[in-house]
């Protein structure tokens, strides 16, 4: 039957089984291509995976620092600080703008009037398309990436909140906070805010996908250290093993950092349910 | 007893899965074996680059037809059929690597990582970078005032080569010449707009004439000029490729292709629409650049000539080794391939006797 209910149980099964069936499935191909070209580094075997690992976590020979801390040096490490730093910065930057423009825009017609042209316009533009202007603009360091995922997330973000702020938001609501003497500012923070906060927080964790595709595409290009720059490199060479790696550990952390703001959203408003 | 159909339904889909998997590769393999009772086609993956765009040129000739299933007059001449694959040049070296294509067109350099993989013979030499791969810097009067100036190119690639063994010559010491990664389209971009931080890329042509054209007061440092024929640009087949049916025909078939065409850009006649046909995709340079390109990145355009390099002591002995120990060092391969010239059993294997077979069958009068 359609929606049927499941048990929590036969739901974690199922999970783990659709994931054994993803590795089953990679072994067999691993297999195959083995046998067919037993050097074969393009669909790389457990124990090119652990010749891949000890490559990413290697420690450079000249490096000075001892024990825990030498692993500061590996490039696994130096990739994750770069990259991962580039998004939040990024995100951060972008959620602020989207934030304060997708929150005016729903409050007061004029600002709606001003910034719904451009918006819809740059939202269907893929602003890795035109990197040579942000060149122009920010440069070649931190600032280009920062402002490549900030500006290329904004337009879509802000058009939901900016949706969700005036439509989401009933005006009996905002009638009656006028009455009890609520100020501007009370009513957008108090009432606005607070109710689509959820839906905010949904659009946020829509557009990381999108600002992970941005930011790759600027380090193939552009850096001397992060994922996208490793990936080219890497798969340049056919070390795949170190490329696949990479990709695990990009699908977990989003994985992560998706179940964190489902978490977000389920502590900062409980009313809204799943 | 609903929940049971529901795994019986899973389960299903998990058969049905893999089931699809066995039965694309049945159709794959008699694919190629109900071709190959015809005409065996073979695939070569190309990117845009002067002596690589002229297989784009020989199609446009009607010399080979890149389509499946059509053939081009070199092909009818040797009953193999050419498949064409343009791609971009990293996509061609994983096309390569992964066994997609028979054969490939890459540079002695990066030929190295795949044959660790993939057992490779270089059929043939296209041309050697003669100037077409440079050092340009704003605000630099010499190789001196470059120390302590970050360079930007593409890590691990002919660029970074080029730039140390310039070094190397010069009697510099590369710590002192800071070496950064940049993709060669976005560093040539970057200087061109005037961006401070890059006052020095080294990249390839067409960004190094477009850079030189574009940005004022830049000045090539140094280039391939003193390093000819230590960066070449070749063909490459897949040893496995080599040995299916017709393996040898295609072959042959590539490299006439190739002398063919240069025929055509010696030939006054022909000369120059054949050189706007090859500058058409690779770049937006005029006529009079795209002589120098041809210049910089100098062709072997004969047997004789394609001869003389692989076969040559000073090739063989100091070249290779120099390139294999320079990918060694900057960790483009972690394990060094055993290379050989006419040695079936090297990784990579320089064979002549390809370019011999065309220089014994006479080209035929037409």
């Amino acid at each position: 039957m359609i929606r049927q209910p499941i048990s929590p149980i036969t739901k974690i099964v199922l999970g783990l089984a659709s994931v054994a069936c993803l590795i089953a499935a990679y072994a067999w191909l691993s297999h195959r291509q083995h046998q067919i070209n037993p050097k074969d580094s393009t669909i790389p075997n457990l124990s090119q995976f652990s010749d891949g690992w000890e490559r990413l976590t290697r420690v450079p020979a000249k490096s000075e620092a001892e024990g825990w801390s030498s692993y500061r040096e590996c490039w696994l490490w130096e990739d994750l600080g770069a990259t991962y730093g580039r998004l939040f910065l990024g995100l951060a930057s972008g959620v602020i703008l989207s934030l304060v423009v997708g929150l005016a825009m729903g409050c007061f017609t004029p600002i709606e009037a001003f910034f719904v042209p451009p918006l819809s316009f740059f939202a269907k533009i893929p602003p890795t398309a035109m990197l040579a202007v942000y060149f122009v603009i920010f440069g070649t360091d931190i600032e280009l990436f920062v402002a490549l995922i900030a500006l290329g997330i904004f337009p879509t973000l802000a058009q939901a909140i900016y949706q969700a702020a005036k439509k989401d938001v009933s005006s009996h609501a905002i009638d009656k906070a006028y009455t009890l003497g609520a100020s501007h500012a009370e009513v957008i923070w108090n009432v606005i805010f607070r109710q689509i906060l959820p839906r905010i927080i949904e659009n946020i964790r829509l557009q990381i996908g999108p600002a992970m595709v941005f930011l790759i595409a600027a380090e193939w290009l552009l850096t001397d250290v992060g994922f996208g720059y490793r990936l080219r490199i890497q798969s340049r060479l056919l070390n795949m093993n170190v490329v696949y790696i990479y990709l695990v550990i990009l699908g977990v952390t989003g994985y992560l950092f998706d179940w964190l703001l489902s978490l977000a959203r389920r502590k900062l408003s409980p009313w809204f349910g799943e | 007893m609903k929940n049971y159909a529901c795994y019986l339904l899973s389960a299903l889909l998990c058969c049905q899965l893999v089931a699809c998997n066995k039965t694309n590769i049945d159709t794959s393999t008699t694919g190629t074996g109900g071709a190959s009772q015809e005409v065996s086609s073979f695939s070569l993956a190309w990117s845009e680059y002067p002596s690589w765009s002229v297989f784009g040129v020989a199609d446009e000739n009607g010399l080979v037809d890149k389509d499946e299933g059509k053939l081009g007059s070199i092909e009818k001449k040797w009953g193999v059929d050419i498949v064409l694959k343009e791609a971009d040049y990293d996509t061609c070296l994983t096309l390569y690597g992964t066994g997609t294509v028979d054969a490939v067109c890459m540079t002695n350099m990066d030929s190295l990582a795949p044959s660790l993989g993939r057992d490779s013979v270089a059929i043939l030499p296209t041309s050697t970078s003669d100037g077409a791969d440079a050092c340009v810097a704003v605000g630099t009067e010499g190789v001196e005032q470059l120390a302590g100036k970050t360079s930007y190119g593409l890590e691990m690639s002919v660029s970074q080569y080029m730039f140390e063994r310039n070094l190397e010559i010069l009697g510099k010491s590369v710590d002192d010449y800071p070496f950064s990664n940049m993709d060669p389209g976005a560093a040539a971009n970057a200087m061109q707009t005037g961006q401070e931080k890059i006052g020095s890329i080294v990249v390839w042509n067409p960004f190094v004439l477009d850079t030189l054209r574009k940005r004022d007061g830049s000045k090539v440092m140094f280039d391939s000029t003193s390093i000819p024929g230590e960066i070449i640009d070749m063909v490459v087949v897949g040893k496995d490729s080599l040995a299916k049916d017709g393996g040898k025909a295609f072959a042959c078939a590539v490299i006439e292709t190739f002398y063919e065409v240069n025929r055509l850009l010696a030939d006054p006649e022909t000369h120059d629409e054949t050189l706007i046909a090859l500058g058409a995709k690779f770049s937006n340079l005029p006529l009079e650049d795209m002589e120098i390109v041809v210049q910089q990145t100098r062709f072997y355009k004969s047997a004789d000539e394609a001869l003389g390099l692989y076969e040559a002591e000073t090739f063989q002995n100091e070249i290779m080794p120099k390139v294999v120990k320079f990918c060694v060092d900057h960790g483009i391969v972690e394990t060094e391939p055993a290379v050989g010239y006419g040695d079936p059993e090297a990784q990579l294997n320089f064979d002549v006797s390809y370019i011999n077979e065309i220089q014994e069958s006479a080209m035929p009068a037409e």
